[in-house]
């Protein structure tokens, strides 16, 4: 809270190098600040090394060198950072628990809080999502769009204050798609986003940073960046249709 | 695939109003008394008390039978088997099989001991829901590993039966037709069953990641909330009661049969 205070980076990360045994180089110096209040979309081909980027910020991998300071705090490899939270990409694979209700707890309980006060996060985690109404249901009862907003009100329950969202809009259908575009964009933490859903970066982000092959292409405001098409298409992408000059415009019923 | 062990815990009984706790110690407790029995008087009550409990428990008859399917095969290969095989005194020859007395009781004793056990132990995980079932072992003092091991086979093998039908269809709409036993049906049975457990084992390490990253391990898991009333405590000493009563009863009478069955 104190660098928040004073205007520190929530997020500083300098000279990262990552390898897998089998997979050499797949973070290639990367250095990244990210400012509180920032919403961060991290746009790229498959294999650019986003996933592998958040893991390393999450403490579960350990980078090769390089250094990694969220909130003040080095990440240490191994170390429980509540304050920074990760929502995977899959939501089967973040939804261990049984029921809704035992999910949503799972992270307050290992914090050590008490009873109350895990039903009081839990319950409120849930009405962030508007899925309080899921709360006793099974896990393996959900849909696709149900999956995802308990998975992130499992996260919200531990009261991030960085929260990386990893293809968040993968399989949803268009009614989920945009309630969670609404979450994302009434949030308050800081957020990093990676996904190949340009519009929905284009809709919730204030800064976009463009990898590619384990670098960092280009960093800054999504128009300018996603704008140029060069740019763009050099690195497996497309301009967002919504940047796209229309030849025929919109036409809108009454 | 669905596990439908507790499909019948939203019954009203007074098994499914048992308090989960009470009510592991208690049918463990028969079962494990029913185990013990070796005398063959013991048999007609150990029937009537598990018959007893059944109609209490409000569970369906069908819902029985269809959990006994598949162990049957084994009761029905022990007593088509022990009669002929096992003992001394020749009862009957059946062309030239020789029908013995010992092993037709040890048969009986087996079966009655099996149907019986079963029967208790469906009862026992058929009126709570297995979650509960779970926190109930851990607050008992099942170490949190084993429960946890349990609760994520519990939520995993709905995946994984979910996953194995997709592929099932998948070949199916590429041409796999059933066909009896042949190499190459047994290749595609090899590469199913490998898919399956590599792709368990590389879900099995995001959800660990998954995991840690909510602080798992970091701080003790609270022991689920259950609540003891009289009627709790009542059934429980029933059941202990019962259960005595069958060890009891064996033992003061001598294991009378049991010298028959040596």
């Amino acid at each position: 809270m104190l660098s928040q205070e004073l205007g520190e980076p929530v997020l500083t990360v300098s000279g990262l190098w990552f390898s897998y045994p089998d997979r050499p180089n797949v973070l290639k110096d990367i250095s990244l600040k990210v400012m509180p209040g920032e919403r961060v979309g991290l746009i790229g081909p498959n294999g650019a090394g986003k996933t592998t980027l958040f893991l390393g910020l999450c403490g579960v991998l350990k980078p090769s060198t390089g250094e990694i300071v969220v909130l003040g705090k080095p990440v240490v490899n191994g170390d429980f950072r509540p304050e920074v939270a990760l929502v995977f990409q899959n939501p089967d694979d973040q939804l261990f628990c049984p029921s809704v209700w035992d999910d949503v707890a799972f992270g307050p309980q290992n914090t050590g809080l008490s009873k109350d006060e895990v039903e009081a996060r839990v319950k409120k985690a849930l009405s962030i999502v508007a899925g309080s109404e899921l709360a006793d249901r099974p896990v393996h009862h959900l849909s696709e769009g149900e999956k995802r907003i308990i998975s992130i009100a499992g996260v919200l329950a531990m009261r991030p204050q960085l929260v990386i969202y990893d293809e968040p809009s993968a399989n949803l259908d268009i009614r989920s798609r945009r309630r969670l575009i609404r979450l994302l964009q009434a949030s308050k933490e800081t957020i990093l986003v990676a996904s190949h859903d340009l519009e929905l970066v284009l809709e919730v982000c204030n800064r976009v940073v463009l990898m590619d092959k384990g670098s960092i292409i280009a960093d800054g405001n999504p128009r300018e960046v996603m704008g140029d098409d060069r740019l763009m298409e050099a690195h497996g992408q497309e301009k967002p249709h919504s940047l796209v000059p229309h030849q025929i415009p919109h036409r809108h019923s009454k | 695939m669905k596990l439908r062990i507790d499909e019948y815990s939203n019954l009203d009984s007074p098994f499914h109003r048992w308090d989960a706790r009470h009510k592991l110690i208690g049918l463990m407790a028969l079962i494990f008394a029913f185990s013990f029995v070796r005398d063959l008087r013991m048999l007609l009550a150990m029937v009537v008390v598990t018959v007893i409990i059944y109609i209490i428990s409000k569970l369906p008859v069908s819902f029985l039978l269809r959990r006994l399917r598949y162990p049957s095969f084994f009761l029905l290969a022990v007593v088509l088997t022990l009669p002929f095989l096992s003992g001394q005194t020749i009862i009957m020859s059946i062309g030239s099989l020789d029908l013995r007395q010992e092993g037709l009781l040890a048969a009986l004793l087996i079966a009655t001991r099996f149907l019986s056990i079963l029967t208790i132990g469906l009862v026992l995980f058929s009126t709570t829901p297995f979650l509960t079932n779970i926190k109930a072992m851990r607050a008992l003092g099942l170490p949190a590993i084993m429960a946890d091991m349990a609760l994520l086979a519990f939520r995993y093998l709905q995946e994984i039966g979910q996953d194995l039908q997709r592929m099932q269809t998948s070949m199916r709409l590429r041409g796999l037709r059933k066909r009896r036993l042949s190499i190459r049906g047994l290749r595609i049975l090899a590469w199913l069953s490998g898919s399956i457990l590599v792709r368990s084992y590389e879900q099995s390490e995001w959800v660990y990641k998954a995991m840690i990253l909510r602080g798992y391990g970091h701080a003790p898991h609270p022991r689920g909330e259950f609540h003891t009333h009289s009627r709790d405590v009542i059934a429980l000493c029933v059941i202990l009661t019962i259960a005595a009563g069958f060890i009891g009863g064996d033992i003061l009478l001598g294991h009378g049969s049991a010298a028959l069955l040596q």
